[in-house]
């Protein structure tokens, strides 16, 4: 890197960071920190985000987050899911044909000690009941698909570290069975958003894509209460098919990072010799 | 007078002191294996600092992804690469 | 003044923020190793987050009456409830972006992480300034 490359970078971060800097001081955050008040927008949220005086206008939901992620800006979020999408599958097609089986059973014991194993097959229960919980209780308590789904994915990780590659093979976690379980949940969420519009075509009325509840104008919607317990509409299935796609994304990550680099490196060998 | 508000942004701008300590040592530690103990450490700082700034949800999602998954991705990165930085 | 104490702790915060800004640019842009740099960007990205859900934050409404998160807590919430709830929550939509931002982030920095692991496997190495002398 030649001498002026780096003057340039240094006084461009330095210039970056300033010029920040002025803007904070400056009232970009507000002239007083913390601000006293929130912004309008988020007193609208805030006032509607379950509101049975405002029925037309709320999501009927009191979680403010999780209705604000899939109700009221619903297609950002499926435009993420999107892209979180594509970087799993840019990984994939990265290791594509190297398999990720753990072949032939391993001689000996794999793997950290008889402890560390017993005290983690508690322990990986635990992690999946609670990832469930914070999931399914998302659109009522803090949580929701994106959390659950990452609560999730720390399961098969610990797993593959403290047990072996060939032990969580003959569980059923493969790339394939992942990458189905992560299809589904994509395909509940297509499903789901489009689940209003679809059922009241039909009955010859009109609703939006990602409708929730009903709003002026287009009066379908689905139940927020069933039997008087909240389900917040399509926010439940929202975030039980986010937590499958999510914890799947990951899992496929961690079983093509726990690949040996022998076997890895035989693969591109046989690639460069006009494979 | 101090009230408990006080507190909670006592707590907070020695959180955030704490983070940047971490990012520091972080960034200029040659052994990879380190770094990414301090810049879990700096995660840390940020979950605490998620939570008194009233984002559970956020917390949520960001313990099992800082803390857990991505320094456990990273040593798995550094296992199978170099461990030091440099010549 | 007790008002300009909180400010004061709040604009440390803030200063504390910008300089790990400054610290993980400064890392991207400047350390040799592939790892070091994707280290340095999580931390950038965790930062912005941190941002802007700061700005999200507002201050005590009372020094008895906290800030609450944006849950309501009431099942069948009447119009006081709701007025309140208003009044002393936290805005709502910085997390909503958030959210989904951290995960996406990891997720790209997982697919960062294996053009690393494919750059060290074609070339040998993962030091910048090595690579850039190889052709090919």
């Amino acid at each position: 890197m030649g001498r002026w490359q780096k003057v340039v970078i240094t006084a461009s971060m330095v210039a970056f960071v300033a010029l920040l800097a002025l803007a904070l001081s400056a009232g970009g955050l507000g002239f007083t920190l913390p601000a006293g008040r929130v912004r309008d927008v988020a007193r609208w949220y805030l006032f509607t985000t379950f509101n049975p005086d405002l029925e037309l206008f709320s999501a009927m939901a009191p979680e403010g987050v999780t209705s604000i992620v899939w109700d009221y800006r619903g297609l950002d979020t499926l435009f993420e899911t999107a892209v979180f999408f594509l970087a799993i599958i840019g990984s994939v097609a990265i290791m594509r044909d190297i398999k990720t089986g753990g072949g032939s059973k391993p001689k000996g014991s794999t793997g950290l000690s008889p402890i560390v194993k017993t005290v983690t097959r508690i322990t990986v229960g635990i992690i999946l009941a609670v990832a469930a919980s914070i999931a399914l209780h998302g659109h009522l308590t803090p949580g929701g698909g994106f959390q659950g789904g990452a609560t999730a994915a720390v399961a098969p990780l610990l797993i593959l570290v403290i047990f072996s590659r060939y032990y969580i093979e003959r569980l059923g976690v493969s790339k394939n069975a992942m990458l189905a379980i992560r299809s589904l949940g994509l395909v509940g969420i297509a499903v789901t958003a489009f689940i209003v519009l679809a059922v009241t075509s039909l009955q010859g009325g009109v609703a939006y894509v990602f409708q929730n509840q009903p709003k002026p104008y287009a009066p379908a919607g689905m139940p927020y209460e069933v039997g008087g317990s909240l389900t917040g509409g399509t926010l439940l299935l929202f975030n039980i098919f986010e937590m499958f796609a999510v914890s799947a994304g990951f899992t496929i990550i961690f079983l093509l990072l726990a690949i040996p680099e022998s076997e890895v490196l035989g693969v591109l060998r046989g690639g460069e010799d006009g494979h | 007078m101090p009230s408990y508000e006080t507190f909670v942004m006592g707590v907070l701008a020695i959180l955030g002191l704490v983070s940047m300590v971490a990012a520091i040592l972080a960034i200029l530690e040659r052994d990879l294996v380190k770094a990414v103990i301090f810049s879990a450490i700096q995660s840390t700082a940020y979950a605490f600092m998620y939570y008194l700034l009233m984002a559970p949800d956020i917390a949520l999602v960001y313990i099992p992804v800082a803390i857990g998954l991505y320094p456990a991705v990273v040593l798995f990165l550094i296992k199978k690469t170099e461990r030091y930085e440099g010549d | 003044m007790a008002i300009n104490i909180n400010s004061y702790l709040f604009t440390v915060l803030t200063l504390a923020i910008f300089m790990n800004l400054a610290i993980s640019l400064y890392g991207i842009f400047a350390r040799p190793s592939l790892i070091k740099k994707i280290i340095a960007l999580t931390i950038l990205a965790d930062t912005a987050n941190t941002l802007a859900i700061m700005v999200g934050y507002r201050g005590w409404p009372s020094p008895s009456q906290p800030v609450k998160p944006p849950v309501l807590t009431v099942l069948k919430p009447s119009r006081e409830v709701i007025k309140e709830f208003a009044s002393t929550s936290v805005d709502p939509l910085p997390q909503a972006l958030v959210l989904t931002a951290i995960v996406i982030g990891l997720a790209v920095t997982l697919f960062l992480v294996f053009l690393t692991l494919q750059i060290y496997r074609l070339y040998g190495t993962t030091d910048v300034r090595k690579v850039a002398k190889l052709r090919g």
